[in-house]
């Protein structure tokens, strides 16, 4: 080993503790040439650790998650067009099913008397609503926990 | 244990992203953006390209947010999208990752002893300069495992490079700054 001078790849794994071998030790204190290129390895090392790491001139989080929202907010646009299309197919399909029966239907509600025809009808009109304006508020909720406040982390997580 | 805790919030987080809540991926981001910044500093220049490959590498992240099996930490699985991203990008621009730059052959001589403040900002400067020089691929392993302090396991995850390839390219890179840079 005292005659043969250390390879690169050995100095610098016994200088990062990568291997323990005594022979190296020994031999850098006694070789004068592997000491100097051993310290200057050191040296080295040891300026790369003091280099402030790099960052970008815009904030990455912000930059994200507006990106992470457009994406959200089409996909949801893409979602809500397929919906509407499958409601409004399944409504033609239902009308188109129910055409032959209108005069049979009609003539139920024509043989009822005007007072039952207006509570059957108010009463339809008011469930409408209300479950419109359920389905709604559900929807203004779900829109506000996706879309709302994205730029500020709000879960915190626990300190290890 | 310190991995573990980490799964369990990893877990927990992506539980959340998962059932709807998008303002927790800013959570992911503000963990990982270190790490994914300097994958992308150093291996590409153009401030544009960059911000678009920082958007991208998070948008396939949270794309395919429920193929992550949590067999490594999500900072890890992250660091490996930008990688990947950061590869295809340079590959479709024909920018070789492990070219070196020949014409360069400055030799620096530093001193061992910086005393004053001017000095060790100018030591700090050229060694920056230097390893700026490097190709893109041991500027990475270089800020990886120096700056970052990774374990060779974690960018080998990251890299999807075998270990012995990692080591062996990081001694390759300290030998050319080490000869580049002479200490007096």
């Amino acid at each position: 080993m005292k005659n043969e001078h250390l390879t690169e790849e050995t100095l610098q794994a016994f200088l990062l503790k990568e291997t323990q071998e005594d022979g190296i030790a020994t031999h850098l204190l006694a070789c004068e040439n592997c000491r100097a290129r051993f310290e200057n390895y050191q040296h080295l090392v040891a300026e790369i650790q003091k280099i402030a790491p790099e960052t970008f001139s815009f904030d990455v989080t912000t930059v994200v998650m507006d990106k992470i929202v457009s994406y959200e907010r089409k996909e949801s646009s893409k979602q809500e067009l397929i919906l509407w299309g499958v409601l409004i197919l399944l409504l033609l399909v239902i009308l188109g099913f129910s055409l032959p029966f209108v005069p049979q239907i009609f003539s139920i509600f024509s043989a009822m008397p005007l007072f039952s025809n207006f509570l059957l009808f108010g009463t339809s009109i008011f469930v409408l609503v209300f479950l419109i304006a359920d389905i709604y508020k559900a929807h203004k909720i779900e829109e506000k926990k996706i879309f709302g406040n994205n730029l500020q982390p709000t879960i915190h997580l626990p300190v290890q | 244990m310190g991995n573990e805790n980490n799964h369990f919030s990893d877990r927990e987080l992506i539980a959340k992203i998962l059932g709807g809540n998008t303002q927790a991926f800013a959570v992911v981001v503000k963990d990982t953006e270190k790490l994914v910044t300097q994958i992308v500093r150093k291996m590409t220049t153009n401030a544009d390209d960059q911000k678009d490959l920082v958007q991208n590498i998070y948008l396939k992240a949270y794309q395919n947010l429920s193929s992550f099996q949590l067999k490594s930490k999500l900072s890890t699985w992250i660091g490996n999208i930008a990688y990947n991203t950061t590869v295809n990008y340079l590959q479709k621009q024909k920018i070789p990752i492990l070219e070196l730059d020949t014409k360069l052959e400055t030799k620096f001589a530093l001193t061992e002893n910086p005393e004053s403040e001017a000095i060790r900002a100018e030591t700090l400067e050229i060694i920056q300069a230097e390893i700026d020089k490097l190709p893109p691929l041991y500027k990475t392993l270089i800020t990886l495992y120096h700056l970052e302090e990774l374990p060779n396991k974690e960018i080998a995850a990251i890299t999807n490079l075998p270990e012995g390839t990692i080591k062996s390219y990081l001694a390759r890179a300290r030998k050319i700054l080490k000869d580049n840079i002479r200490y007096f």
